[in-house]
């Protein structure tokens, strides 16, 4: 029972008042980020980093704020699916299917209340999960030396092709520019500038933050700009969420079932949030076969991807924390956050800070119940910021990831730079290309080139130690099959939307 | 991304895309060949960029000959607004230090909302009071120095 000690000692961290305080604060922002009409998890997150180092917050604290504004994002985006069929992010869009027909038919209410009690069961399965099976993964990946986390690398750039459920080949895309563009700046090895031209603001590498926030935030803004302006969004009574609450012990199962598949999913590198709530949608709409009124406003149809959806949140925790690798967009910017600081997640992390690592699994419980709490009386305030007008929304926003990241070196080349990972992030998204792979590129190219050569000096200069131990190998195995996996599954969705 | 929302007479797009990248990668191998490798390094600073420009370059002359779907493009009005605060941005960051970050922030936040679709006496009291209210937030609140107006530093 040695978990149970470490996580006692992760519960006297976060119940710390300043640390209580912050989660409370990151749940409120996250949920109304999350709530905004096309700002994701992953605008929301990325948006608050730069702020976050401002406050001079300790990386405990930094971490637990973030995580709850990730969270609460989470929680916040089905209510734009719910309530102005706009998913937040691509997880989201499945509980739009029966979430905007319950709203139309002014049961609005219901549906929120329901997925809050959804989010929080998935969420909060996720986090156990986590509890129990990092540990076990961080146990494995302490004999990990430099050729197995290149393969472990390999794996996690293998897969991303289901991060993102695009086109494999613009995946692949995504990830080679993120890699090369990783390369910029003086190489740490040889201390060689690399593609800097001369350039010395680039001498330190492209900065992160600066990207994701360019590539995220200020292209949703450029995206946003031409939209067909101002429809006036019709004001849909929302109605109390009790008797959703109420509604979801009918669900229970549903919601069991959403919980563990989303978890599953959540867990596997490169699968994510997205999987976790489309699998677990649809497999519960075959479990209810005609029984079912899915797709017409079926509470069942709200309950299962939210469940879904939140799991795979957690879920995908679990390798960003004990190995290092991100499984989804947003815990790709938690670790942006966490190298920044000069933390590298991975099993050394566990070992030696123990106090951050079972602070944030305890910082996570209490956010859970945090947003279950705050949702049933503020329900109806997060709704009607969704009736602020964009014109007023999207200032802020632009404003906010401005001062944030000129506030980071107090330099105006910042935000040149981000402007123009803005301008990259839209065209890229123009032309399907995902943008996540590119900030996994930039974050983990580092890493990755820095155990190859690691890997190559030990065995001096040859080559067959990448494939030489039954880890890497079987790390290699691993890829293959996910990506077969993930192939297969593109062409069953592909024949599916045909 | 709902599958409708893609345009399928775009491939254009992927094609001038494709040969972008194809360019930058034949770029990114060449370039690699200048980076000096030191004593004793059997991995140089070279290797990594050139083993990613391989992938990167055959990937990007299948999206030439394989052109996949792309979304549409905005038309002229909503390009010149995306110019519009593009260049907006770009100013307001170039003048932030010099004017200090209450003027600049005033102007920027008032001409942006007018390119999101304020009117006029919409964005002259709320643009003023937000750039206001983000100074006292990020000055005070959160203790972020920001530039001060020249001659007024305290």
């Amino acid at each position: 029972m040695e978990i149970l000690d470490f996580l006692a000692h992760g519960f006297a961290v976060a119940l710390q008042p300043e640390h209580l305080l912050l989660a409370l604060i990151g749940c409120t922002i996250g949920t109304l980020i999350g709530a905004l009409p096309g700002l994701g998890p992953v605008n929301g997150v990325a948006l608050l980093i730069p702020l976050a180092f401002n406050f001079g917050l300790a990386p405990t604290a930094a971490l637990i704020l973030l995580v709850s504004v990730y969270y609460g994002c989470m929680y916040g985006g089905r209510i734009s699916s719910i309530v102005l069929n706009i998913p937040g992010d691509e997880p989201a869009m499945m509980t739009t299917l029966d979430g905007y027909p319950m709203a139309r038919a002014g049961r609005g209410g219901e549906a929120l209340g329901l997925s809050a009690v959804a989010s929080f069961v998935g969420a909060t399965v996720a986090t156990i999960g986590l509890t129990l099976f990092a540990p076990l993964l961080v146990q494995v990946a302490i004999r990990f030396g430099p050729a197995e986390y290149f393969a472990l690398f390999v794996l996690a750039f293998a897969t991303i092709g289901g991060v993102t459920s695009g086109s494999f080949t613009k995946s692949f895309i995504a990830a080679c520019l993120g890699l090369l563009l990783g390369t910029v700046g003086i190489d740490p090895v040889s201390s060689v500038a690399r593609y800097t031209f001369g350039w010395y603001e680039l001498y330190d590498g492209i900065d992160y933050i600066v990207a994701l926030v360019g590539l995220f935030a200020v292209s949703e803004c450029l995206l946003f700009l031409e939209r067909d302006r101002d429809k006036a969004t019709a004001s849909l009574r929302i109605g109390s969420a009790i008797p959703g609450m109420r509604r979801s012990l009918a669900c229970a199962s549903t919601i069991g079932r959403g919980s563990v598949i989303g978890f599953i999913s959540g867990v596997l590198p490169g699968a994510g949030a997205s999987l976790g709530s489309f699998l677990s949608y649809v497999l519960e709409k075959r479990w209810w076969g005609a029984k079912g009124k899915f797709g017409e406003g079926d509470p069942r149809g709200v309950a299962a991807p939210e469940a879904g959806n939140n799991a795979a949140a957690g879920g995908a925790l679990i390798p960003m924390l004990s190995l290092g690798i991100p499984g989804s967009g947003t815990t790709a910017i938690l670790l942006a956050l966490l190298l920044s600081m000069n933390i590298t997640p991975g099993p050394l992390l566990f070992e030696q800070q123990p106090d951050m690592v079972w602070g944030l699994v305890a910082a996570l419980f209490i956010g859970n119940v945090m947003l279950l709490v705050l949702n049933i009386p503020l329900v109806g305030l997060f709704a009607k910021v969704l009736q602020a007008p964009s014109w007023f929304l999207m200032p802020v926003v632009t404003l906010v990831a401005f001062v944030g990241i000129y506030s980071l070196n107090n330099s105006p080349f910042d935000l040149y730079m981000m402007l123009a990972f803005g301008v990259l992030g839209y065209v890229l998204r123009k032309l399907d290309i995902p943008t996540v792979p590119v900030v996994l590129g930039l974050l983990l190219g580092g890493q990755m080139e820095f155990n190859l050569r690691r890997a190559m000096s030990i065995s001096s200069g040859d080559w067959s130690i990448l494939w030489s131990s039954g880890i890497s190998i079987g790390i290699y195995l691993f890829a293959v099959t996910l990506l077969i996996a993930g192939l297969v599954y593109a062409l069953l969705i592909s024949k599916r939307l045909k | 991304m709902s599958a409708e929302a893609l345009s399928d007479h775009a491939a254009l797009g992927d094609r001038i895309a494709g040969a972008v990248l194809a360019a930058l990668a034949l770029g990114a191998w060449w370039h690699a060949g200048s980076f000096v490798t030191g004593f004793m390094q059997p991995v140089g600073p070279g290797v990594f960029p050139r083993l990613v420009s391989v992938p990167l370059g055959l990937l990007a002359l299948y999206l030439i000959v394989r052109p996949g779907l792309n979304h549409r493009w905005p038309g002229a009005a909503a390009l010149c607004r995306q110019l519009g605060v593009l260049l907006l941005l770009g100013a307001y960051a170039a003048f932030l230090e010099p004017w200090g970050f209450v003027p600049s922030t005033l102007v920027a936040t008032v001409v942006l909302m007018r390119l999101f679709g304020a009117r006029w006496r919409q964005a002259l009291p709320y643009g003023v009071l937000l750039g206001l209210s983000l100074y006292v937030l990020f000055e005070f609140a959160l203790g972020i120095p920001l530039p001060d107006m020249p001659g007024l530093s305290v």
